[in-house]
């Protein structure tokens, strides 16, 4: 039997959520403001102007390039090397198998801090100028470990008779790895690396640690937030942020849900 | 004529456990061949010595004469029913059926039109676009058997494949697993540790204990000449006589066996002992004598009186019947 929560409980349990996005809601809001030096609540008028006004700060343009361009490399770099190094994890044992994973998986228990500090004074010593790959090198470090996630835990759940099946047919390994692994592999694959867009894209300790002068789009809006002029537009730039990251992750989330389910059949 | 498979002092060696120790075994081309054994006992690692999943660690295995001891599995013309089916969960039945065909590089309709033909052989027309988990236990297995036969194999591997099956199936599907056999003239290699299963579906057997070969032959031969205590103990149904009991059945000092068939009950004679069970069989009642710790079971034909349980009788056999055999 289903027990009904007190009003208390229920109480505490809605301004909680509210207390969590209310202040999204009031980004979102703020977007729309016709006053540009100060958050006044409420807002002394409405206008979509900013979005123009957005679009047209040649500013805005490089830093969002930037961050596009660091997130996909960093995600196509952690699909290719997670899904290695789950295949290993996944089927060999070998002495120290569980350290390695204790390994791959700590830079994501790690402090940004302390990542972003270490890839800092390490690209120092070996005179590595900052460029965008050493912010993508920064990035795939956690991004590696997202896929990863993903792709053992689909792979233990897949049956190793599979892939001994395939062999058995006469398929060579690669025919196995692109007719059974891959298609059975896919949506996770889909999710881990959407996830990994999604942290990647709104990074900002590891990325200032290793970005030198350059400002990917979170930093850009950092730095433009302490400046009076023209405030909406970094407001209007979050939501294009917030629509960059939620829209992966929820497509993430939907593709994993199913569990036994795979999209896509191979062919 | 060349054998089908010839396995020449192969072993199998995992670190300090010998899975498969020195074994020696020819399969004949057309047989129904059925490996038996309790689990570890080196029958399935013989299988995938076979199929290719395992190599030995030494000895030499053959297929049609040909070596292929370093052979990868897809390159060897074996093809396996594995023991959960190993059915691909994201192709339809079809499509499982084709993909041998398929990684061969034929065209999508002559590989279907071949998967269809063989889904019908295995009596699973109209299934081809359901998925794997859409079908009954028994319906997989008969996926997993037109997948390994579309590839014409000349030797199909069967690891344990009616394990997973109700008892009502499983009795149906060896009727039809021998049928198809006959039917269509392949050698079948068949592991299992059912050796009611072993005995009545396989032409000949080996039956495997500790990496080794017990005793290789026809079921009549392992049934009713058991070569070893162990077999006798396996393969159950005889009685095993400890050497003590042999010699005062009038035999020498040495392990032997005797069918309940050919056991009979007697008033008088060298051995005699408690009735602790009795089973009514219908042609017969199978009587189950306690002789001094031993228990010796007589088949007591329909017609003729049956002692009470408790009862003291003595049993008298033939004794061409008594079957001496090893210890081990």
């Amino acid at each position: 039997m289903r027990s009904e929560a007190s009003w208390g409980l229920k109480l505490a349990a809605l301004g909680g959520l509210l207390f969590l996005h209310l202040p999204i809601l009031l980004i979102f809001l703020y977007a729309f403001t016709t006053e540009e030096r100060s958050y006044a609540f409420p807002p002394p008028g409405y206008t979509t102007e900013w979005f123009a006004v957005a679009w047209n700060r040649q500013d805005i343009w490089p830093p969002l390039w930037l961050s596009l361009r660091v997130a996909a490399i960093a995600t196509v770099m952690a699909m290719i090397l997670g899904t290695l190094a789950a295949a290993a994890m996944a089927r060999a044992s070998f002495f120290g198998r569980d350290q390695v994973s204790l390994l791959i998986l700590l830079p994501i228990a790690l402090p940004g801090v302390i990542t972003g500090m270490s890839l800092r004074s390490a690209f120092g010593i070996m005179d590595i100028p900052f460029s965008t790959w050493t912010i993508v090198l920064g990035h795939a470090t956690f991004c590696i470990v997202i896929v990863y996630n993903n792709a053992i835990a689909r792979m233990r759940r897949l049956s190793g008779g599979i892939m001994e099946a395939s062999a058995d047919l006469g398929a060579n390994s690669f025919q196995t790895f692109r007719h059974v692994l891959l298609p059975n592999l896919g949506s996770a694959l889909l999710a881990g690396g959407m996830l990994a867009f999604a942290l990647s894209f709104d990074e900002v300790i590891v990325t200032t640690f290793t970005a030198g002068q350059q400002s990917t789009l979170p930093i850009w809006m950092l730095n433009e937030l302490v400046r009076p002029r023209q405030r909406p537009v970094t407001n209007v730039v979050a939501i294009v942020v917030f629509a960059a990251t939620f829209v992966p992750i929820l497509i993430a989330y939907y593709l994993t849900r199913g569990g036994s389910e795979t999209a896509g059949m191979g062919k | 004529m060349t054998a089908a498979v010839e396995f020449l002092t192969v072993s199998r060696h995992f670190g300090t456990v010998k899975a498969v120790d020195g074994v020696d075994l020819t399969i004949a081309e057309g047989s129904f061949f059925a490996m038996l054994g309790p689990s570890g006992s080196g029958k399935t690692t013989c299988l995938r010595l076979i199929s290719g999943f395992e190599k030995p660690t030494g000895g030499t295995i053959r297929i049609f004469g040909e070596d292929v001891s370093n052979t990868p599995p897809h390159l060897r013309n074996v093809n396996t029913v594995f023991q959960d089916y190993a059915l691909f969960p994201h192709l339809n039945v079809r499509d499982n059926v084709a993909y041998g065909l398929m990684v061969k590089g034929m065209g999508r309709t002559a590989r279907h039109a071949k998967a269809e033909e063989m889904l019908a052989l295995v009596k699973l027309d109209g299934y081809g676009d359901r998925k794997p988990a859409q079908l009954s236990g028994g319906q997989r297995q008969r996926v997993a058997l037109a997948r390994a036969l579309v590839n014409e194999p000349r030797v199909l591997l069967l690891d344990e494949p009616l394990g997973a099956l109700d008892l009502k199936l499983r009795e149906a599907m060896q009727d039809e697993l021998k049928a198809l056999q006959k039917r269509l003239g392949l050698t079948f290699v068949f592991v299992t540790h059912d050796q009611h299963e072993a005995l009545s579906m396989a032409d000949r057997l080996a039956v495997f204990n500790e990496g080794r070969i017990a005793q290789i032959g026809t079921p009549q031969d392992i049934y009713d000449r058991p070569a070893t205590r162990f077999v006798a103990d396996f393969v159950g149904s005889s009685n095993v006589l400890p050497p003590e009991l042999t010699r005062a059945l009038g035999g020498p000092t040495q392990w032997a066996s005797l069918r309940p068939e050919a056991t009979q009950l007697a008033a008088t004679g060298p051995v005699q002992g408690t009735v602790t069970a009795l089973r009514y069989l219908g042609s017969g009642t199978r009587v189950v004598i306690d002789a001094g710790g031993t228990e010796i079971a007589a088949l007591v034909p329909a017609g003729q009186p049956v002692p009470a349980e408790g009862a003291t009788t003595a049993f008298a056999f033939d004794p061409a019947a008594l079957h001496l055999m090893e210890g081990s």
